[in-house]
């Protein structure tokens, strides 16, 4: 019984890895994967709506009829993301600075509602919490991947901005700049989206 | 018609019970946010007047302008948040200038400018060269700061704008007084000077007749012939039309503007300082 929540969590950190495989929420992961602590942030915000929408939206999926569950969905996250966006004001505000606009933006982003629409308006309650879990997870890696090739190249630090910064290269070193410009972004995304395609490939993933 | 009901009354029945979780967030979050931002102002006032003990805030367009007092209610300077057109969107910074009308801080709070490019002008070394300036001084691209090549757009903004701030500090808040040119003074000539422009030196001849600027010649200008236009002939003939130099240079090239405008003051200086090189 438990399997099949297991399923829906691991399906959402691989073969549905909305950065990756969906290529979803592109606007974000290029935007703010600039540094790890911004990509680790971005991704555990949009994890956590993700996961209260879902579960709210499944749970109403009875009560909401058809004709209105989109501006039904989108009040539900709205609501989310402005709860979220207080409460990284109060309690993380460097994180809130960071992220800026990113934050607000997360009602938009397309994994979010793409799940409520595609998984939660029709699935049990469980499940949509586990396929929150699992897609949030998902982004969060998949950021936390992208925005670490491009700190280490792009800034030479480790976790920079943040109490443990670590310096990789030593102060002779000048970085790459441009893979904290929206350039490297898009290199690295695409250099990685052609290696999950090639492993898939190789291993037969389906 | 009942399915009419369902729908409005589902959406609304979403729609209030939304609004009852965000009010509740609200109510606990506010005072957090509230209590953070004014410890973060505290912070930020206590780095440039240790002193500090009370403030009075005035707005002047989109700036804010904190004047500080200390504990016996005199004032010790002014901090100002200012917003500047960057490069790509808006410098906001904060500026502090003590009560003698010397510049002694400079901190950019946000700004979008290129990562590794136009971000320089966060870097101590663009910063440190404005402090100890005061309003008297030039603050000038070249003359007396510099501005950083591959980002000329982003620190000239920083340059004109802290030059133009100083200004509005001590003249409105620190009761210093503004030196008007007093052009009665000068004696009749034709009268060369320099000013810079946006991107380089323009040049001027000014013609005084009876204490009466008749006409404004420009010499010599690398100005974009694009926003050229728009301060030339329009910046003469304001100055002629006012016979003031505190004319409004808001024009489509306010860089260019004030180079004429400068140039123009710097020739009517040489004149009256009799180092004036007449030509003709």
């Amino acid at each position: 019984m438990s399997n099949i929540y297991l399923q829906d969590i691991s399906r959402g950190i691989v073969k549905d890895n909305p950065v990756f495989r969906l290529v979803l929420g592109m606007c974000p992961t290029l935007a703010i994967t600039t540094l790890m602590v911004n990509g680790l942030g971005m991704g555990l915000a949009a994890a956590a709506v993700l996961i209260c929408s879902n579960v709210v939206i499944s749970s109403l999926r009875r009560f909401i009829p058809d004709q209105v569950r989109i501006p039904c969905f989108i009040v539900v996250i709205a609501s989310f993301v402005t709860v979220i966006e207080m409460l990284l004001k109060a309690f993380q505000p460097g994180l809130y600075d960071a992220l800026g606009v990113f934050v607000p933006l997360i009602v938009v982003n397309c994994i979010i509602l793409g799940r409520a629409e595609a998984f939660a308006s029709k699935k049990p309650v469980l499940r949509s919490l586990a396929d929150g879990v699992g897609i949030g997870l998902g982004f969060t890696v998949s950021l936390l991947i992208l925005s670490t090739i491009r700190e280490v190249i792009g800034s030479g630090t480790l976790l920079g901005e943040t109490a443990m910064t670590v310096n990789l290269f030593g102060p002779a070193f000048e970085p790459m700049k441009l893979f904290a410009l929206p350039p490297g972004g898009f290199i690295v995304l695409g250099l990685l989206l052609g290696l999950v395609n090639l492993i898939f490939k190789r291993y037969n993933i389906k | 018609m009942r399915n009419i009901l369902r729908l409005s009354l589902t959406l609304a029945i979403v729609g209030i019970v939304s609004a009852a979780l965000l009010t509740g967030v609200y109510n606990w979050t506010e005072p957090i946010i509230a209590e953070r931002e004014a410890a973060e102002y505290l912070q930020a006032v206590q780095e440039f007047f240790p002193t500090v003990a009370d403030t009075r805030q005035e707005t002047i367009e989109n700036n804010l302008f904190d004047l500080i007092y200390d504990s016996s209610n005199n004032l010790l300077g002014v901090m100002a948040v200012i917003q500047q057109q960057g490069y790509d969107g808006i410098i906001t910074y904060n500026l502090a200038m003590d009560s003698s009308g010397k510049i002694i801080g400079l901190r950019i709070i946000s700004h979008s400018d290129t990562p590794g490019i136009g971000d320089v002008i966060t870097t101590p070394g663009f910063q440190s060269q404005f402090i100890g300036k005061t309003y008297e001084d030039p603050i000038e691209k070249g003359v007396d700061v510099d501005s950083v090549s591959g980002a000329t757009v982003s620190t000239s903004a920083m340059i004109n704008s802290v030059r133009q701030m100083a200004g509005v500090i001590a003249f409105t808040f620190l009761s210093f007084e503004e030196e008007i040119f007093d052009i009665t003074a000068v004696p009749d000539g034709t009268y060369e000077g320099i000013g810079r422009g946006l991107m380089d030196e323009i040049a001027v001849a000014v013609t005084v007749e009876g204490g009466q600027i008749t006409a404004i010649k420009v010499l010599r200008q690398n100005e974009t012939p694009n926003y050229y236009v728009e301060s030339y002939p329009l910046i003469p003939e304001r100055i002629i039309a006012e016979q003031s130099l505190e004319i409004d240079i808001k024009t489509g090239a306010t860089g260019s503007a004030e180079g004429i405008v400068n140039a123009v003051r710097d020739a009517l200086q040489k004149a009256i300082e009799g180092g004036g090189e007449e030509s003709e």
